[in-house]
């Protein structure tokens, strides 16, 4: 009987899949992250509408407003008050009055006219219709006339 | 000069795989990390130039504005809807009786009048805006049987000024 001479070899492992599966892991969520600042807030529960479909034009500058309430980690409404969530600071609808005015001056300073800038209402289910209208008008007090409503896209 | 040995096989390299899958790996990590899903949102974009109101109530009404007229309960859901005097109710298919109603008012979709048409929705104040969305959704049309297509009923929507506004100060 012939006895191997030399020490076991180390098994080696065969890396090329692994290292072709994990490629493709990447290149899946390279395609599916978007770095892109979406400045959606969580708070905001959209309503959700299957005629709700994505714009095919992205105009160049928007002004996104989140409107939404006050929630606890189940999603609870804490607080019966609607605020706007503005960069990090949270203003009630009907004193956001200002905010628009230094939006629509930062605009004219770009040289670009209050009026094309569109306005995303981000509304959460839950506010008041009139909260909503009356946050339209003062953004029409400060020049601004596009509006768009923001919904969840509803799959049936 | 020494030459190679052309006889003897020549020596496989072996790459160095451990920097390489480490590398990878961190990239993996970062990608699940930073990703958040995002469910699909889509737009209704209305346009409303800025009118007084006075002037508004100078200028004879159409003859095609439709009015929907959205009425809410004490806690802000839906109690009925009113289009021109007719009512629907609050039922789970109000907003498809809605959709029926714009369309006969329209005749066929894309028709020449559908054009110049508007919709003019009065909404109690404390209406549940999810309500006033779908309301919107119902008159500006509806999804084609396939589902991929948008069949446009009316694009002008505007609004009039809410109902039932909280005094100030309460």
């Amino acid at each position: 009987m012939k006895i191997k001479g030399k020490k076991p070899a180390v098994a080696d492992v065969d890396m090329t899949p692994m290292i072709d599966i994990v490629f493709q892991l990447i290149a899946f969520f390279m395609v599916i992250t978007n770095f892109e600042q979406i400045q959606a807030d969580e708070r905001v529960k959209l309503p959700s509408d299957s005629l709700a479909k994505p714009p095919e034009v992205k105009a160049a500058d928007e002004l996104v407003l989140n409107i939404g309430f006050d929630r606890n980690a189940a999603g609870e409404i804490t607080d019966p008050e609607a605020y706007i969530f503005y960069n990090g600071e949270q203003i009630p609808v009907l004193k956001f009055g200002p905010k628009f005015e230094q939006e629509a001056r930062i605009y004219k300073q770009k040289n670009q006219d209050p009026k094309d800038v569109p306005v995303i209402l981000r509304a959460d289910a839950l506010v008041k219709t009139g909260l909503v209208q009356d946050l339209i008008k003062l953004a029409q007090e400060n020049g601004f006339t596009k509006f768009a409503f923001k919904a969840t896209q509803k799959i049936e | 000069m020494k030459l190679r040995n052309s006889g003897r096989e020549a020596e496989k390299i072996e790459p160095q795989m451990a920097p390489m899958i480490d590398v990878v790996f961190q990239l993996l990590i970062f990608f699940m990390l930073t990703l958040n899903i995002v469910e699909p949102e889509g737009d209704f974009n209305v346009n409303m130039p800025i009118t007084n109101s006075s002037e508004a109530s100078d200028e004879p009404l159409l003859q095609t504005d439709i009015k929907v007229r959205l009425i809410a309960n004490e806690d802000g859901s839906l109690n009925n809807i009113r289009v021109g005097q007719n009512n629907l109710g609050n039922g789970p298919n109000v907003f498809a009786g809605l959709n029926n109603e714009i369309l006969l008012y329209i005749i066929k979709p894309g028709s020449a009048i559908s054009k110049d048409m508007e919709v003019e929705l009065e909404a109690d104040y404390n209406l549940h805006y999810e309500y006033t969305l779908k309301a919107v959704s119902a008159c500006t049309g509806r999804l084609d049987p396939s589902g991929k297509h948008i069949v446009r009923y009316i694009e002008k929507i505007k609004f009039a000024p809410p109902v039932g506004r909280p005094t100030e100060g309460s």
